[in-house]
């Protein structure tokens, strides 16, 4: 915790380099996981887990939380607070938004309206498709 | 406050009482500022929440395609881990600075100054190999919003411009489909993360350039510990952006 004098509290250099090659081994984890094709919630959980334990490692040793005032370590806790009520209640907006949702906010109506531009001509072939069959014969693959 | 003269002992500002309490107050001015950081790039993170959530396919689709380098990111991952230590390092030796002005001041500020040279050049390193992934992108046209004009995986857009969805193989639109709105977040969350390594440069190189004029000592560095906290804070949300941006499929 805090240090009355002015004299730093110096961390050895072997905490240094074990966090380091955490880090490392850490990043070589989450490329390796994303690699597996798991489930894409599966997928965005353990990237996450693993980007936390990383984040915690950094603001620990890097960041000198653990020998910095309790004020510091409220303050970065305290913005950690505000940030998750911003996530968590944003989801749950997203979540029930169905429920309220205007008709013309809907994929299903912007799909129709889509289709509409389609049929009366009124959209933009790109550049470098000269006939849409081109997208059909696998020259170019549109989604799904 | 004078930091001209090395072997002067109170380098405090005449409206604080101690060295302590001038460093204590420095450190929570910028933990107050990096608390800022992190509320300002969540505003992004849930930007991309809000996306996934509406697009799930689209956010899965970027990645089975390959559009982003995951070789690339990777590098750029261990280059700004590497940055983040030997910026830890030299904010070591600036602790390890004895007050008096002899050799081993010397050789610890000599260290300290490569430590922070070495941190300034690998952040050019991430930043030149973003130039390559965005001049990459700039050519297959995997641009932002309205720019967006990627061959191989096509979008119609209306008469004003704006982007309906993607094209089916059938010749019919999408509208789930929506690469356009990917590479928005994906040009303004690291665009936003790189202009942060550009002034991390930047103050890198000032805090070098004090450090040759003999200033910092263990007693007076708050400006090398920040400095730090600010590189750290930067490697952090790259952390979280790796991940999202290039591999969560």
């Amino acid at each position: 915790m805090g240090h009355s004098s002015s004299e730093p509290h110096v961390t050895p250099l072997s905490v240094y380099f074990t966090v380091f090659s955490s880090l490392i081994v850490l990043t070589f984890v989450t490329v390796g996981v994303s690699e597996l094709g798991l489930p894409a919630t599966l997928s965005i959980i353990v990237a996450m887990a693993v980007a936390l334990v990383k984040a915690t490692l950094v603001a620990t040793w890097f960041m000198h939380l653990i020998h910095d005032t309790k004020l510091n370590i409220s303050l970065f806790l305290a913005s950690l607070w505000f940030m998750s009520i911003f996530f968590i209640f944003t989801t749950f907006d997203m979540a029930s938004r169905g429920n309220v949702m205007k008709m013309s906010d809907t994929f299903e109506f912007r799909q129709q309206r889509a289709d509409n531009n389609v049929r009366a001509g009124n959209v933009v072939v790109p550049e470098g498709i000269v006939d849409l069959k081109d997208i059909e014969s696998g020259a170019h693959t549109a989604s799904h | 406050m004078s930091s001209e003269n090395a072997n002067q002992k109170h380098y405090h500002a005449f409206f604080f009482h101690t060295m302590a309490q001038q460093n204590s107050s420095h450190k929570l001015g910028m933990w107050a500022f990096l608390v800022q950081e992190l509320l300002f790039f969540s505003g992004l993170f849930m930007a991309y929440i809000a996306m996934r959530y509406f697009y799930p396919e689209t956010f899965s689709e970027v990645q089975t395609r390959n559009l982003l380098s995951i070789p690339m990111g990777f590098t750029n991952t261990i280059v700004l881990l590497t940055s983040s230590l030997t910026m830890a390092l030299a904010v070591r030796e600036a602790q390890l600075i004895p007050v008096e002005d002899n050799e081993e001041a010397r050789t610890h500020r000599k260290r300290m100054i490569q430590l922070l040279v070495v941190t300034a050049v690998l952040a050019c390193v991430f930043l030149v190999i973003k130039y390559f992934e965005y001049s990459h992108k700039l050519h297959a046209g995997t641009l932002p919003g309205r720019f967006y004009h990627f061959a191989e995986w096509p979008v119609f857009t209306d008469s004003d411009g704006s982007i309906l969805g993607a094209i089916r193989p059938d010749g019919s639109i999408d509208v789930t489909s929506a690469p356009h709105i990917f590479f928005s977040l994906y040009f303004v969350a690291t665009g936003t993360h790189g202009l942060h390594v550009v002034i991390g440069v930047g103050v890198i190189l000032w805090l070098a350039l004090r450090a040759k004029r003999g200033e910092f000592n263990k007693e007076h560095h708050s400006a090398v510990e920040n400095v730090g906290l600010y590189w750290h804070l930067v490697d952090l949300i790259w952390i979280f952006l790796f991940p999202l941006m290039y591999l969560v499929k």
